[in-house]
């Protein structure tokens, strides 16, 4: 059991206490003094003053003072593991006897830790402030608290930011504290684990590089081809101490193992885009020019360059000129006896197409006789697809395979990432938005993997700060500007609104079918309030009735109330689908097929995606449409993982719409018989209840009665209005003439489905004869009767 | 606590504060060294300067002889290039160790500068 012991009389204490006393002022003071005793000491003596001695050797005491502070009472080095010998100076120093919670908070919020934690989490003076006790007894725990997180975290010193997070700690209600804040402990620890490192790594950029010196290269030869044609790595590298995650780290031991053993001397870094493999490259230039890193001999001061396979092409452009210069410049690195070339990208020098070249023959023997060091990158599907295609070159090569990074390793990769943004962009990154970059990324990137994924948005983020400050909800907005949909919880007024009066928004542009439009209504409230399970799409639906009964209507109402158009709607019709083989376009890479549902979905992830006629689809594209319906999750071709988590999905079957109106016309209600409808169509096997049993929501669609069509003409009246307001002119229909419009566009088969070309017929053509005939004005409204109406449908249906 | 503090001081000036002033002096040496690659002069005295006429050359007698002339004047103008930059760097050392010697002496006797003043001044020496 650790000591919370907190001796004020420790000679620590005192350090400390002195410590902080010497404010800058002070020491400037200091040193003037000490200069002024010296010079005038000096002056005295040259004038023959014996006194001049004393003088000047007093300056010995300011000066000793002086570089005490710097060695030792700044930083007073830890001494025993109780709370006085724990205790970062800078906050020891500032405490009286018995110092109370507040009195802790104070000292923390003014010391770096504590204002680390101000800006990266938001735990700010005030805050802590309000939060904490002001009776010394309780002092007591929060250094319980603040021992163990220090010894959790692998801190040296119990810093401002242990010391914030023990007092967040002693909070009672601590936990709902940080929900607020969209943390919790775990946040914190990392939060601390974060400032360490940052610590560590501002020491360790004071150390100096041994990189060598001036002599270093004498032994090796010129290299102006390669400098012409590549980009010296080593030459860049140790600029500033990156940090290495697990993955890159082992990547990089391989690397020296390859290269610092015999045998081949090349290595193949196989990974996703955006896993990091060039930044371990840049890793490992920077080992092997560190004159301290223990390497074998053969390895130390060698230099990594990258060639440009852009540039090559460019300066070599007749047929075989190309191969002769990489011959000259791989020539030039075997006699430097110094260098390694990098491939990145390695595909573009193994492949014809735009901007590569097919440079296998050169390169082959190259890597096979293993004299040159070479190390190439390339992606897993490259790496399949000229495996495929030249087996040797495959065998030559010493493959590293490079995974993506867990959440882990990708967050401390921000955080040590973020420095150069923040740098570059004048901003400061909080760690809400390191997290939420994370989840984001993980769902809407596709084209790169962990971290090259996390950090893109990230860095997107930059351009959506708060007074310089990226939070999470700047996260949220990059990639709600740059994918066009909506992650956040509903804030704004306008959208809350729009949530809670969704059906009747719908039932603007659709008669009856309430069920229908309660439940995916229900299922759009609950995602934009944030209580919907993530894993999943908003909603995934099954609409089941006849034709012409608003099933497709209500998806484009969907589309157009809350996703903002008609467009946002991913429409397939699964009558195209019929074929055990169309499974591959329904999955297709959105570069050979745009119109795929996963190149749709990468493209437009919130929006209503309708399936039409689903139960004309071959079981096995429905096979493949159940991870989707289940997980949100639907995986293409090159096999990248589509969300469809901000997706509601509607599927729509005609299946047994015979059934339902039988069904109606005994008079039952939907609720009656749903249930058995349902049995029917498995036991039909029109459905299997593995992909029934999917969707969140089966509805089925009544048929329409007459009144409800009365309603549909005025709807696809105020249609037609809404086009004739352009030209100022509107219409109206007597109501009989409605009826006679229902009379003549109804049929129980096709639903309300001829009732529009109905009107179109009748209507529109009316109105368009008498606007050509000049008997319509600007602003006068044309009214319609029964009786043209049933003139013009007669003439049509004679003619 | 004042007392506390002058024992204090004086321990950490004798103790850790001339262990950093040392580790601080060998750095910058190490640094030196490091900066004129002594080690590796020293171990690549002889070697082809640049790799010039470093590499195997197959041909007659005559040839090969002549390659071998090349290189051994490579050799000899990278052993003299070398020597030039050990004995400019050696000098270097030297000058810095000196400077690093009359640091330590000074740090030394810093705590005690105040009572040799005083000694000077009672013994009225002056120039």
């Amino acid at each position: 059991m650790q000591s919370t012991f907190y001796n004020t009389k420790s000679v620590r204490t005192a350090k400390a206490r002195l410590g902080v006393r010497l404010t800058s002022p002070l020491r400037l003071i200091l040193l003037l003094v000490g200069s002024l005793l010296l010079i005038g000491g000096i002056a005295l003596v040259v004038v023959h003053v014996p006194a001049g001695w004393f003088v000047a050797s007093l300056a010995a005491v300011p000066f000793m003072l002086y570089a005490w502070y710097a060695g030792d009472l700044k930083y007073p080095p830890v001494s025993t593991n109780s709370v006085d010998g724990l205790l970062s100076g800078d906050i020891l120093g500032q405490l009286g006897d018995t110092p109370t919670p507040k009195d802790l908070a104070k000292a923390a919020a003014s010391v770096r830790g504590g204002q680390f934690f101000a800006i990266r989490f938001g735990v700010t003076r005030s805050f802590l402030n309000d939060i904490t006790s002001d009776k010394p007894e309780d002092t007591e725990k929060v250094w319980q608290h603040a021992l163990t997180i220090q010894q959790k975290t692998g801190s040296v010193h119990i810093s401002g930011a242990v010391l914030t997070v023990a007092l967040l700690e002693c909070f009672p209600d601590y936990e709902s504290l940080l929900a607020h804040m969209h943390l919790d402990l775990d946040d914190l620890y990392a939060g601390v684990r974060w400032y360490e490192m940052l610590r560590l790594l501002s020491e360790k950029t004071k150390e100096p590089r041994r990189t060598g010196g001036i002599a270093r290269d004498f032994s090796f030869g010129y290299i102006p081809m390669l400098k012409r044609f590549g980009t010296n790595l080593s030459e860049q590298a140790g600029n500033l101490q990156t940090f290495e995650s697990a993955s890159h780290k082992k990547a990089v031991d391989q690397l020296l193992e390859t290269f610092g053993n015999g045998g081949r001397q090349n290595a193949a870094l196989v990974g996703e885009a955006g896993t990091g493999k060039t930044t371990i490259v840049h890793a490992f230039a920077d080992q092997i020019l560190d004159a301290k890193a223990k390497l074998p001999a053969s390895l130390k001061f060698r230099q990594v360059i990258m060639l440009d396979s852009a540039s090559l092409i460019a300066a070599a452009p007749g047929r075989g000129e190309l191969e002769g210069l990489v011959m000259q410049v791989l020539g030039e690195a075997y006699d430097a006896k110094n260098i390694i070339i990098c491939l990145d990208n390695a595909q573009l020098f193994f492949e014809e197409g735009v901007g590569s070249v097919d440079l296998t023959n050169v390169l082959l023997p190259i890597l096979e006789a293993g004299g040159l060091r070479v190390i190439l990158t390339m992606d897993e599907q490259r790496y399949l697809q000229i495996s495929q295609r030249n087996p040797a070159l495959i065998n030559a090569l010493n493959r590293i395979s490079v995974a993506p990074a867990s959440r882990d390793e990708t967050i401390a990769i921000m955080q040590n990432q973020l420095i150069f943004t923040e740098y570059q962009r004048k901003v400061t990154y909080m760690y809400q938005s390191l997290a939420e970059a994370y989840r984001l990324s993980e769902r809407y990137v596709h084209d790169l993997a962990m971290p090259g994924r996390a950090l893109k948005l990230l860095e997107s983020a930059a351009s959506y700060g708060e007074d310089g400050f990226i939070t999470g909800n700047s996260v949220q907005q990059a990639i709600e500007q740059t994918m066009n949909i909506k992650v956040g919880v509903a804030n704004d007024e306008d959208e809350r609104e729009k949530l809670l009066n969704l059906e009747d928004l719908i039932h603007e542009r659709m008669i009856n079918q309430t069920r229908a439009v309660q439940v995916v209504s229900d299922a759009l409230r609950r995602a934009r309030a944030g209580v919907r399970n993530e894993n999943r799409p908003i909603g995934t639906f099954l609409f089941l009735g006849p034709t012409g009964v608003g099933k497709t209507e209500l998806s484009k109402a969907l589309a157009d109330v809350y996703f903002g158009g008609e467009d946002r709607m991913i429409r397939l019709d699964m009558n195209e689908y019929v074929r055990p083989e169309d499974v591959s376009r329904l999955i297709a890479d959105g570069a050979d097929d745009p119109a795929s549902l996963t190149a749709q979905a990468m493209k437009q992830p919130f929006s209503v995606v309708l399936l039409d006629e689903i139960e004309k689809a071959h079981p096995q594209v429905l096979t493949t449409l159940l991870q989707l319906l289940d997980e949100g999750i639907l995986r293409d071709i090159k096999n990248r993982e589509v969300s469809f988590r901000d997706a509601i999905v509607i599927a729509t079957s005609n299946a047994g719409a015979d059934r339902i109106r039988e069904y109606i016309e005994r008079g039952m209600k939907l609720q009656e018989f749903e249930q058995q409808f349902v049995d029917e169509l498995i036991n039909s096997n029109q459905f299997r209840p593995e992909f029934l049993n999917r969707f969140d929501e089966i509805v089925i669609f009544r048929p329409l009665e007459k009144p409800e069509l009365l309603q549909v003409i005025d709807l696809i009246l105020a249609g037609i209005n809404k086009q004739l307001a352009l030209q100022k002119i509107s219409i109206h229909v007597a109501d009989d003439a409605k009826e006679l419009l229902v009379e003549k566009g109804y049929d129980p088969r096709l639903g309300a489905r001829p009732m529009r070309r109905v009107v179109q017929r009748a209507v529109e053509n009316l109105v368009a004869k008498q606007m050509l005939s000049g008997s319509v004005e600007p602003g006068s409204v044309i009214e319609i009767t029964h009786d043209q109406v049933s003139q013009l449908l007669e003439s049509e249906s004679n003619s | 606590m004042v007392m506390l503090l002058v024992t204090e001081l004086f321990k950490w000036w004798y103790e850790a504060g001339l262990r950093q002033r040392i580790q601080k002096i060998a750095l910058t040496l190490d640094g030196t060294i490091d900066y004129f690659s002594m080690d590796l002069l020293l171990k690549t005295l002889f070697a082809p300067f640049r790799q010039i006429s470093a590499g195997k050359v197959d041909g007659s007698l005559d040839v090969k002889f002549r390659a071998l002339i090349d290189k051994l004047t490579s050799r000899a103008i990278g052993a003299v290039v070398r020597l030039i930059l050990l004995l400019v760097g050696g000098v270097t050392i030297v000058l810095q160790i000196v400077l690093d010697l009359i640091v330590i002496i000074v740090w030394l006797a810093l705590p005690i500068l105040p009572i040799i003043g005083l000694i000077l001044w009672l013994k009225g020496v002056s120039f």
